[in-house]
């Protein structure tokens, strides 16, 4: 709790939170855009069309979110080159966890103003009826773990390299990537496509008759391996970033 | 056994690659010692400092602090009562330097009355509310001290604490370094490519050239070997020299000169008449001091910067 509770003592004037903020307002416009009138049809579906949109839009802004705030955290201790002064005080393992915690924290309160943000939407344009609970808990949880392996992944670049461009870089790469991968449906077992992956609704366009239709996603056991290797990358990037952190040699 | 140093280093070896950096190391530091680690640039010394702190992985030997052999157990626990400061400071430049020293207090769990206390040490209290960014170098320095002065630890230690100050700063910094153990009973260890600053701060000195430690004793001793020379130059070198030789006279013959060992006056009267006598001219005798300097270059080699 000590190293965890110096973690926000360090990025104080550093407005991490403000950067959060405005990115994920980028989100709300986004939200605020599409369909800002919907029409008696589509207030009947809005509850699960927002549990439809959400992973798309994640997909394309969240590995860029998660790369700027690990590299806010990561970037502190390069440019004070303070490691080599954190390691006599600390073990290497409890200053990288308190980078994770800190991190999840601010994930974790990105993604609470993101459901509550497209709850308090979907009441303000009266969709009808209530949220599906259940889904929107599941919807929350996996977006939450999708945001931490890809914090995970990019915390480790950060802390890896002194010059912030190449973890930026893959952030980006990753939000591109992320895009690609939702047209040529080879997102699944992607640690950028588990926001697809783990979508809990899906659409269905009818040509002939040009109805859109949106349905919560029954998953195949394929489709669920593939929700399992968003949990697959949270070990995997977190196992690599403790041993790699603590042979880091200051 | 153990011992009564603070430090003990134990065949101590960092090989990076095929490129040994530090060889076989024994660095004995006693209590309540300024313990002056000097070397040319590259020699191994920071190295030497980052193994001793756990920043560096040895790739043989071993290390005991405070009587303890150091293990990743004990590691922290020993650190916990020491502090340092090794090459640049550590700082977080966005933070003012009461921000960044409560930072420090707190992942040390000293008192915060600690703060206060090596804020004025360093003579940074009137600072403490500026951001470090606008600090300037000798004051980032300085507030680096004062982080490794944090909780008062038993053991200091400083890679290079002056580098980049001007000459009034690095007066400062040697005077509050030697005032440090009779004031707090702290035993430091610090680091320098200069000799002069060792000579005036240390009372113990281990000297590193190329890795491997080629002297260790104290300031005293290593002062003892300076010693004195007479100097003659003459008209045909070789030949008084054959002359001295048949004399029984240890000289040798340096830079157009032959040096001999320091002797009365008398004896130098009668070598000076023999080699008149010998029809070889006498130009100039000198009496020569061997500096520290010439000791120090003389331990390090000559081709290595100071």
């Amino acid at each position: 709790m000590i190293t965890l509770r110096t973690e926000f003592k360090k990025i104080k004037r550093k407005k991490i939170g403000l950067t959060m903020c405005a990115l994920i307002g980028v989100q709300f416009a986004w939200l605020l855009w599409s369909g800002s009138r919907p029409n008696e049809s589509e207030r009947l579906q809005g509850w699960i069309e927002m549990l439809h949109s959400l992973p798309l839009i994640s997909v394309i802004m969240m590995p860029t979110i998660m790369s700027v705030l690990a590299s806010r955290l990561a970037d502190v201790e390069h440019k004070g080159n303070t490691y080599k002064l954190l390691h006599t005080l600390r073990r290497p393992g409890a200053l990288y966890h308190a980078k994770v915690a800190c991190g999840t924290l601010f994930i974790l309160a990105i993604s609470i103003a993101q459901f509550l943000f497209i709850i308090a939407l979907g009441y303000a344009r009266g969709y009808a009826g209530h949220p599906d609970w259940n889904y929107y808990a599941a919807a929350f949880a996996l977006n939450l773990a999708c945001c931490l392996s890809l914090y995970l992944l990019q915390l480790l670049l950060s802390m890896l390299f002194f010059n912030q461009m190449i973890p930026l870089v893959a952030g980006l790469g990753g939000s591109m990537l992320g895009l690609i991968l939702m047209y040529i449906k080879m997102y699944s077992f992607l640690p950028w496509g588990g926001f697809l992956s783990a979508a809990q609704a899906a659409m269905d366009w009818n040509p002939e008759t040009r109805i859109v239709r949106f349905y919560y996603r029954e998953f195949s056991p394929v489709e669920l391996c593939a929700v399992a290797m968003i949990f697959v990358w949270i070990v995997g990037f977190y196992t690599a970033g403790r041993i790699l952190f603590a042979r880091k040699e200051a | 056994m153990p011992t009564q140093n603070l430090v003990e280093t134990h065949n101590l070896t960092k090989q990076y690659g095929k490129i040994r950096c530090v060889n076989a190391v024994n660095i004995q530091v006693p209590p309540s010692a300024i313990y002056g680690f000097l070397g040319p640039n590259g020699a191994g010394k920071s190295t030497t400092l980052k193994m001793i702190l756990g920043l560096a992985k040895p790739t043989a030997g071993d290390i005991t602090l405070f009587n303890m052999p150091v293990n990743e157990k004990n590691r922290m626990k020993l650190l916990a009562q020491t502090g340092s400061l090794i090459e640049s400071p550590s700082y977080y430049g966005h933070l003012t330097g009461e921000e960044n020293l409560r930072i420090i207090q707190t992942l040390k769990g000293c008192s915060e009355k600690d703060i206060d206390k090596v804020l004025k040490i360093v003579r940074l209290d009137e600072a403490r509310g500026k951001l470090v960014n606008h600090y300037s170098l000798g004051m980032k320095q300085r507030l680096g001290l004062a982080a490794a002065l944090l909780g008062f630890p038993k053991l200091l230690i400083l890679d290079e604490p002056t580098n980049g100050l001007d000459p009034a700063g690095i007066q400062e910094m040697r005077e509050l370094i030697c005032s440090l153990p009779g004031a707090y009973g702290m035993t430091v260890l610090v680091s320098s490519h200069l000799l002069s600053e060792i000579d005036q701060m240390a009372d113990h000195v281990g000297i590193i050239r190329k890795g491997t430690l080629v002297y260790q004793d104290t300031l005293e001793s290593l002062h003892a070997h300076s010693q004195e020379q007479i100097a003659l130059r003459v008209s045909h070198t070789a030949i008084a020299l054959d002359l001295l030789r048949q004399d029984g006279i240890e000289a040798t013959q340096e830079e157009g000169y032959l040096l001999l060992p320091m002797m009365d006056d008398t004896y130098v009267a009668n070598l000076c008449r023999q080699l008149i006598e010998q029809n070889i001219s006498l130009y100039r005798i000198e009496k020569r001091e061997k500096s520290l300097e010439d000791i120090f270059l003389s331990l390090t080699g000559k081709e290595t910067s100071l």
